[in-house]
């Protein structure tokens, strides 16, 4: 009777924990159930079995009286397993070993039967009835170089006889059901992972000056410390500050006089009130956001074909920013957009998201499960990058010490965009079309006779006729109008499994969508594989009130933009080895804020550009004390300075000029650059310059992002490689951006038009000349000396020469 | 023994440094940063201390090496599009026994790019003679490099992961399969700074010829600071980009605009404060490069008898031999890492031997034999080999089977490359293959094998190379290597 509940009981606990279905039990036959070929599915289910007979041994004794020898056998090795091998793997092994283990080594678990027989990296362990021919007694006896438990003497002769014994009797073990890992208590109790609690801003007893809730929380720590916050900066300084963080550009003279002129208790609000509705404010945070999610207009690697009209998406984004839509509803729209209503183009167009990493495209022999693998793997650890701010692409490969995120996690994580497919979809009439395909296939035929014909010719003529083959590649019609979009195709979807080591073809368990384990409460139920729309269920969770990341990981960026740093330095890592966050109540009180604000971005920036703790100087009179006890400025007792980004520092440099273009949105434009860069790229027809120049004057962001050709410009500034996700852009300093800004092709060409504008605005008065050139160029009147180096200069040298000089000063290329 | 040689997979998690966030924005870096460029200044002993390295090191100036250096510089002759190790290095006679025939079982499976499972093996109608003291076998395209063969060890036993051009150039550079990530040159420039005063640090020469697969990201810093990116020469007279004054402008009126730069930059009340300061000593650095990069870089001092060693005075070895010779005057200045390479634009004008084996490796062998030779000669006589590193391969070699014919396809599970200098011990091969050619069975040695021991010779340890990236301290050798002792 007991031995029937235990089959009852192992057998549904099987069932639920291992997530497989097993309709009827196949390999139960009463007459011969001893050892069948222990072929993975059924195998725990066995073991099941032969844990039944231990227990019937042992409890009753002979309950069954027609057990054979054999049986009576197994039933005693697996008592000897359970009474003399067990207890010491698991005193001597499991912390290596195990489920349990911090981090499990060289793939071998030992806590189950499956473990064993699968072993480790090394291969099998276990020969069954073979103790010399495993590899686990070798280690034990210390055989051969191997030895193990490590840097200890060998176990007692009679616990390795013990071993043997095991073996030798067929390695009985009815442990069936491999243990899942499962994060640690210290990781579930990481910061990040808590909820989020709004705070109550801390009193300050003298809050003069505190002009938010912001200042608050800032001034009660520099207090603390026995500081208070720096000064505020001059007003001149407050407005160029706050131009370039909220849209990327300088401000005007005029926009510096009616600000100063401004007295009015609602000043700054008025200015920051402006900037937010400025169409430049979405281009300067769109740009934050490509960064992140690494955008790029082409796909890498060796063809680096064009995404055609991926610069939808950056319009999309742009206009996102700018209309201020809920970051919620940013967020599902991108990773969900098609799923929302396949017939809305702009949803279209906000899931190209999943379609910006680079793809390896594969000439020849067809490599496609491998080719399925890596594009799954870019689109799996960008959302966590992104969205999350875990790099849970470390779990790909196996369990990590202290990592929260599980190898499982990872890919049930996966799991989600198992059905996702490309999807380009034709924005063009069928006329349109039927004529462009026309064109198209003509110069096509004559681009392949021309090879045919080269390919027999030698010489000269070869050179001549490959060449003529190639220029036409310049006469193809642009691409037809198209959104380089994604669908779910659910019959052809990716079967996701555990890979070992993260290679495709060490294929484990089969899983189903599901949020990693740390985020989710309990053991929440995989989703069926092939449930209906599967991004849309990522996103909801993505989104939903369980999860305390996605809010806190934009508002951190957010942070980042105006102080350099976020609160959590590591912007892109919130997992147990990122930074610990330097005011986490601070965090959780904007979070708090952004979340009950429906997710809206503006609201944030503009209490954050009006506090007290923006206004702050770049010096305190606290600094020599500070320098030694807080060098990194952890406690914000100043403003760090902010370099341009590159994009910025080119923007800056067009604005001043009066050369900047400031139309909006639209195709990607090419800039001339250098012929020998051109000719680095695979296939250098790919690089049309754009035939209208003003568009060589447009804000960086609308310049094409392709991943084989960056402008040296905004490279050499620390423009990131397009590549990975970048979280926050470096400000390095060195010779080549000297002579860049020096020598540079932009720099002087755009410092004769900066020369032009003065002249056409002063004419011949020098005095004028000098000051508005200031002006324009850093925002404030020159200082006596500076004044009279420039009199002096001028007094023999061209004024474009003085404005390339204007381009060069720190002033210009840092913000205030 | 320790677990990590039961289990040789491993080992990597054992010795992963602790996670350390960079500071980026530290007084002692800005202080570097304005020492550097693409070429640092001397070094300010000041800064010469070990906590140097844990701060982040945005610098280019010089920094102690981990532990003792064999070499102090590394010219990579890259013959791009994967050189054929059968008929080159690696002779083969059943391989020629078998010709015509399909690969027998034993040797196991292959996975090819374009040849499929039907090909028949191809001999080699190379001649191979054994040379110098060592005796080493190597092919009839190298007559030149015969020559320097006790001063060269080959490795027999090169394998790679991927069979792809663009994939396999990645990992080569970088050791990942995917671009984005730092190359060997930024590794190399981040871990010991520059010598150099007034030139890049590392070089990148392309072929004029053009393009390759895994085009300019191969290349790159990845996501380390721009202060570690590669300079690409381009052909021609001037190869450093902006090192040269725009048309018009003289260098005494630059010098005077420079003059109003430094005015105004030290007239405002905080141009002491670090990021200033180091921006004002980039425009001093900036402008002593302009004065003295031209001159390292005019081939016109080197004496006729040096420039036809290289053969740098006649087709078809006249570019690879400029481009050779340009790396040995790079290196004599303190140059860390030059990189020149053999190959570009369409497959057959690299070392891609698809069609014609013969006539394609005739001909590149024919470009790049006599500069090799002649750079290694120039090296050793000049006493520059002994601490340059200097290593010849592909990001492949090629298949026993044939394609189209007389072709070879890539083939990633063995080849050959070989280094010189620097501390190796030349005048041996190291490794084997197997009878055909296909395996590498004797001393496997990845790439990451390769980089590591690059990295040893440099006085760099794999292990303590490390730069934080999206939450992992990122290195160059992703799995452990391991250094190739028999090269040593």
């Amino acid at each position: 009777m007991a031995a029937v509940v235990k089959l009852k009981f192992s057998l549904r606990t099987h069932r639920t924990r291992g997530g497989q279905k097993q309709a009827a039990f196949p390999f139960y036959n009463p007459d011969r159930w001893i050892f069948v070929n222990p072929a993975a599915a059924w195998f725990p289910l066995l073991i099941t079995m032969t844990q039944l007979i231990a227990v019937t041994t042992v409890t009753a004794g002979s309950i069954n009286s027609q057990e054979t020898p054999a049986e009576i056998q197994t039933a005693a090795a697996v008592d000897h397993f359970q009474n003399r091998v067990e207890p010491v793997l698991r005193a001597n092994c499991y912390q290596c070993h195990s489920a349990e283990a911090a981090s499990v080594q060289g793939g071998l678990r030992l806590d189950s039967r499956p473990g064993i027989h699968r072993g480790g990296d090394s291969g099998p362990i276990v020969v069954e009835g073979k103790p010399e021919q495993s590899l686990l007694l070798q280690v034990l006896r210390h055989e051969n170089g191997l030895a193990m438990p490590p840097d200890s003497d060998r176990l007692p002769p009679q616990i390795i006889a013990d071993f043997e014994r095991w073996i030798k009797d067929g390695a009985e073990d009815p442990r069936s059901v491999e243990p899942d890992r499962r994060p640690s208590a210290e990781a579930r109790q990481h910061w990040a992972f808590q909820p989020v609690v709004r705070p109550v801003p801390p009193a300050i007893s003298n809050s003069t000056g505190l002009l938010n809730p912001i200042d608050a929380f800032i001034t009660d720590r520099l207090q603390k410390q026995g500081w208070s916050p720096a000064p505020s900066i001059s007003r001149s300084d407050w407005i160029r500050r706050v131009t370039f963080d909220l849209t990327g550009l300088p401000p005007t003279p005029a926009e510096i006089r009616t600000f100063l002129n401004d007295g009015s208790a609602t000043a700054f609000e008025t200015v920051a009130d402006r900037l937010l509705e400025n169409p430049h404010y979405g281009e300067r945070q769109a740009q934050h956001w490509l960064d992140v999610i690494r955008y790029a207009e082409t796909e890498g690697y060796e063809y680096d074909g064009h995404l055609p009209d991926a610069w939808r998406f950056r319009d999309y984004v742009i206009s996102s920013f700018a209309t201020d839509k809920s970051f919620k509803q940013f967020i599902t729209e991108q990773i969900a957009g098609d799923e929302l209503d396949p017939d809305n183009h702009d949803l279209q167009i906000a899931s190209v998201f999943h379609r910006l990493g680079p793809v390896r495209r594969n000439a020849g022999n067809p490599d496609i499960a491998l080719s399925r693998n890596e594009v799954l793997t870019e689109r799996t650890d960008i959302i966590g990058s992104a969205f999350l701010a875990l790099s849970i692409g470390c779990a790909r490969c196996h369990d990590h010490k202290l990592e929260p995120i599980l190898q499982k996690d990872y890919y049930r994580f996966q799991a989600y965009l198992a059905a996702t497919e490309e999807n380009t979809i034709r924005l063009a009439s069928p006329e349109e079309t039927a004529k462009w395909n026309t064109e198209t296939s003509q110069l096509r035929a004559k681009q392949t006779s021309l090879r045919n014909a080269a390919k027999v010719a030698t010489g000269e003529e070869k050179r001549l006729l490959e060449k003529r083959a190639e220029d036409l590649e310049t006469q193809f019609p642009p691409t037809l109008p198209s959104i380089p979009g994604i669908r779910n195709d659910h019959e052809n979807r990716t079967a996701i499994h555990v890979l070992k080591r993260g290679v495709w073809e060490n294929k484990g368990d089969a899983v189903g969508p599901r949020p990693p384990e740390i985020l989710t409460k309990d053991e929440a139920p995989e989703l069926p594989a092939d449930i209906a729309n599967p991004r849309t269920r990522l996103a909801e969770w993505l989104v939903s009130e369980q999860n305390p990341l996605t809010a806190r990981v934009i508002v951190n960026r957010v942070w980042q933009q105006h102080f350099g740093h976020g609160i959590v330095r590591t912007s892109n890592d919130f997992g147990t080895r990122g930074e610990r966050p330097d005011h986490p109540e601070l965090l959780d009180w904007l979070t708090s804020e952004f979340v009950l604000g429906d997710w809206k971005l503006k609201p944030l920036h503009r209490l954050i550009v009006l506090s007290s703790t923006y206004r702050q100087s770049h010096t305190s009179p606290w600094a020599a004390d500070a320098q030694t006890s807080d060098p990194q400025n952890r406690l914000l007792w100043h403003m760090p300075r902010r370099r341009l980004t590159a994009e910025e520092l080119r923007d800056s440099m067009l604005f001043v000029s009066g050369r900047l273009e400031v139309k909006l949105g639209g195709p990607s434009v090419m800039p001339p650059v250098d012929e020998s860069l051109v000719r680095l790229l695979y296939k250098p027809s790919q690089w049309q310059v754009s035939p209208d120049t003003r568009d060589h004057d447009r804000r960086s962001i609308y310049l094409i992002a392709k991943r084989n050709l960056r402008l040296p410009f905004l490279e050499i500034f620390d423009a990131p490689a397009l590549l990975t996700s970048c979280d926050r852009r470096d400000a390095s300093t060195h010779a080549p951006q000297a002579l860049e800004l020096l020598n540079g092709t932009l720099s002087n060409d755009l410092a004769r038009s900066f020369a032009d504008r003065c002249r056409r605005e002063c004419g011949n008065d020098q005095d004028a000349l000098i000051r508005s050139a200031f002006l324009h160029a850093i925002g404030r009147q020159p200082h006596p000396k500076e004044y009279e180096f420039s009199v002096q200069f001028l007094d023999d040298q061209p004024l474009e020469e003085f404005a390339l000089a204007l381009f060069n000063l720190n002033e210009f290329v840092y913000v205030p | 023994m320790s677990r990590d040689t039961v289990y040789q997979y491993e080992p990597m998690h054992h010795h992963e440094p602790e996670y350390r966030p960079a500071h980026r924005a530290s007084r002692r870096r800005m202080l570097q940063d304005a020492c550097c460029g693409f070429g640092g200044l001397a070094l300010n002993t000041m800064l010469a201390s070990d906590d140097v390295r844990a701060e982040g090191r945005a610098s280019l100036s010089p920094l102690p090496a981990h532990s003792q250096a064999r070499a102090k510089s590394v010219i990579f002759l890259f013959m791009a599009g994967g050189p054929s190790h059968l008929e080159t290095f690696d002779p083969k006679p059943l391989l020629n026994r078998l010709h015509g025939q399909k690969r027998p079982a034993e040797f196991g499976e292959a996975r090819y790019q374009f040849v499929e499972t039907d090909a028949r093996l191809l001999g080699s109608q190379r001649r191979f003679r054994k040379h110098g003291q060592s005796g080493t076998e190597v092919s009839d395209l190298f007559p030149h490099t015969a020559k320097c063969i006790d001063d060269i060890a080959v490795i027999r036993s090169m394998y790679g992961d991927m069979v792809v051009h663009s994939a396999a150039q990645y990992e080569l550079f970088s050791g990942r399969l995917n671009p984005g990530f730092p190359s060997i040159g930024s590794w190399v420039l981040y871990g010991l700074g520059s010598e150099s005063s007034s030139l890049p640090a590392y070089v990148v020469m392309p072929d004029p010829l053009g393009a390759l697969e895994a085009g300019q990201p191969m290349y790159m810093h990845g996501f380390l600071p721009a202060t570690y990116q590669p300079t690409m020469f381009r052909p021609g007279t001037q190869p450093v980009l902006n090192l040269n004054l725009p048309a018009g402008v003289s260098i005494s009126q630059r010098q005077k605009t420079l003059g109003l730069i430094q005015d105004l930059n030290r007239a405002a009340p905080d141009h002491v404060q670090d990021e200033f300061a180091a921006r004002i000593s980039s425009y001093d650095l900036a402008f002593r490069m302009q004065m003295q990069a031209p001159e390292a870089l005019d081939l016109s001092q080197e004496t006729r008898e040096t420039q036809e060693l290289y053969g740098a005075t006649e087709k078809p070895t006249e570019d690879y031999g400029r481009r050779c010779l340009l790396a040995r005057r790079l290196v004599e200045r303190g140059v860390r890492f030059i990189c020149v390479v053999s190959g570009g634009g369409p497959g057959n004008m690299q070392w891609d031997a698809h069609q014609d084996i013969e006539e394609n490796h005739l001909r590149k062998a024919a470009e790049t034999d006599k500069p090799v030779a002649g750079l290694l000669t120039d090296l050793k006589r000049r006493g520059l080999l002994d601490d340059t590193l200097v290593v010849w391969g592909g990001e492949f070699g090629r298949s026993p089977e044939a394609q189209a014919g007389r072709g070879r396809d890539h083939h990633n599970l063995g080849f050959t490359m070989w280094l010189a200098g620097g501390g190796i011990r030349g005048g041996q091969v190291v490794g084997a293959t197997d009878d055909i050619g296909l395996r590498a069975i004797e001393q496997p040695c990845h790439f990451r094998d390769l980089h590591t021991t690059i990295l040893h010779q440099l006085g760099l340890d794999q292990h303590q190379l490390t730069y934080p990236h999206l939450g992992r301290n990122e290195r160059l050798t992703f799995v452990e290597g391991r250094v190739i002792r028999e090269l040593l």
